[in-house]
């Protein structure tokens, strides 16, 4: 008897142990949202934000407004990446060489 | 004596690589002309204001046969109308442009007292502006009758953009647009210069890529897949999106810049806009 209420007891804990890693709160894809709001923010000061990176925050936005955090932050973690390389890829060209090709 | 000579020659390969990045305009002229005489043997400079025809044999075909009733005609005729009615103050274009309407070789130029590259849309619309109209939009619509009308009537002219010495400013905007040229953009990360230049003539997808020299030549151009005439700068956003880069504003100082030094690079070529494209 006493067995069985210590498994189950372990079974809950254990079921909402794995809830409380998985479930992305709002607070969660609010913060990666303005992350990525940033990231974006930053490679457009360089003028090198990509076409979708404003699209792809916009619909973090969205389905976190519907509640579905989980995916709001998939998008905003995608999005904030987008802008990092951005950045990246206009310090990495900022001393402009002709290219190899036309040096005669 | 080994190591002074090593050293001699990492200092002349210093310097020349100096030299290169911030050669002088008429330099990246002739270095991007020498790149294309050397890819296309035999094509005369004259022929890059066709585009891809210049060595697309088999496009060249069709496109000719489009030009014998071109699709940008209409656009031509409603542009004279546009620069022949007067504005509801009773002033014309003409008050603005004296020497019109075959000014399209006077642009872009630097704008002394506005210290910033002047293009014919811009200029267009200051002039609407200062005569109580409303501004025309810079990528689509109407903008394009009278930019096709003005590029009609200069056909011939030749293509002169000026980078004067006495304006610092002048030459900071076309390094400007330079680097915007063969800086590498958007997630596929491609400059202009890696599909116009180095890969001018290549196919990517079912296209065969133009040259950018005489890539200014012929705007505001008909495109079949528009199924209407539009600006370069419209033509430059649809550039940016395809290797997934965020396009800039038409007529914004990016694209300003930009088609100061694209421009530059067709000098000495004929105007022969409006034209037409796939
Ligand atoms: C991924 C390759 C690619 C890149 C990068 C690219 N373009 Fe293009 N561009 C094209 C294709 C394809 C066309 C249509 C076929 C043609 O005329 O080359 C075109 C057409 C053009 C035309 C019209 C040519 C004509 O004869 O009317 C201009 C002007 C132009 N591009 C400018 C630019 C500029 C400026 C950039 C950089 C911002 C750029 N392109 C970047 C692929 C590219």
């Amino acid at each position: 008897m006493k067995l069985v209420i210590k498994l189950v007891l372990i079974a809950i804990l254990g079921m909402s142990s794995a809830s409380i890693l998985a479930a992305v709160s709002e607070k969660d894809a609010g913060i990666a949202i303005a992350a990525a709001e940033a990231e974006r923010k930053k490679a457009a000061s360089v003028d090198s934000e990509w076409r979708d990176t404003g699209k792809i925050i916009k619909k973090a936005q969205e389905a976190m407004n519907k509640g579905n955090y989980e995916k709001a932050l998939k998008l905003a973690n995608r999005a904030e990446h987008q802008g990092v390389y951005g950045y990246e890829q206009a310090m990495s060209q900022k001393d402009l060489k002709m290219p190899s090709y036309l040096i005669h | 004596m080994k190591k002074i000579i090593s050293l001699l020659i990492l200092m002349v390969i210093a310097l020349s690589a100096l030299s290169i990045a911030h050669a002088d305009p008429e330099q990246d002229r002739k270095s991007i002309i020498k790149f294309f005489e050397t890819r296309f043997v035999g094509i005369p400079l004259s022929e890059y204001v066709n585009g891809v025809y210049a060595y697309d044999t088999i496009g060249r075909e069709s496109w000719e046969a489009i030009e014998e009733f071109p699709p940008y005609e209409i656009a031509i005729e409603k542009g004279q109308d546009m620069w022949e009615k007067p504005f509801a103050n009773g002033k014309t274009y003409t008050d603005c442009f004296p020497d019109g309407p075959a000014i399209a070789q006077k642009y872009p130029h630097w704008d002394k007292k506005q210290a910033m590259v002047m293009t014919l849309p811009l200029a267009i619309n200051q002039c609407r502006e200062a005569n109580g109209e409303k501004l025309l939009k810079y990528k689509k619509g109407s903008i394009n009758n009278i930019l096709a009308y003005i590029a009609f009537e200069s056909r011939g002219k030749k293509t002169h953009v000026v980078i004067p010495k006495d304006a610092p400013g002048a030459l900071a905007a076309y390094e400007d647009g330079k680097k915007f040229f063969f800086t590498r953009r958007g997630q596929l990360n491609f400059s202009c210069a890696t599909c116009h230049i180095q890969n001018a003539g290549n196919r990517i997808r079912s296209d065969n890529l133009s040259p950018a020299l005489g890539h200014t030549t012929h705007f505001p151009v008909y495109r079949s897949k528009w199924g209407a005439v539009g600006t370069l700068h419209r033509r430059f956003t649809g550039c940016n999106k395809q290797v997934r880069a965020k396009p800039f504003k038409a007529q914004g100082e990016q694209y300003r810049n930009l088609e100061y030094f694209l421009t530059y690079l067709s000098n000495g070529l004929e105007l022969n806009g409006p034209g037409s494209r796939k």
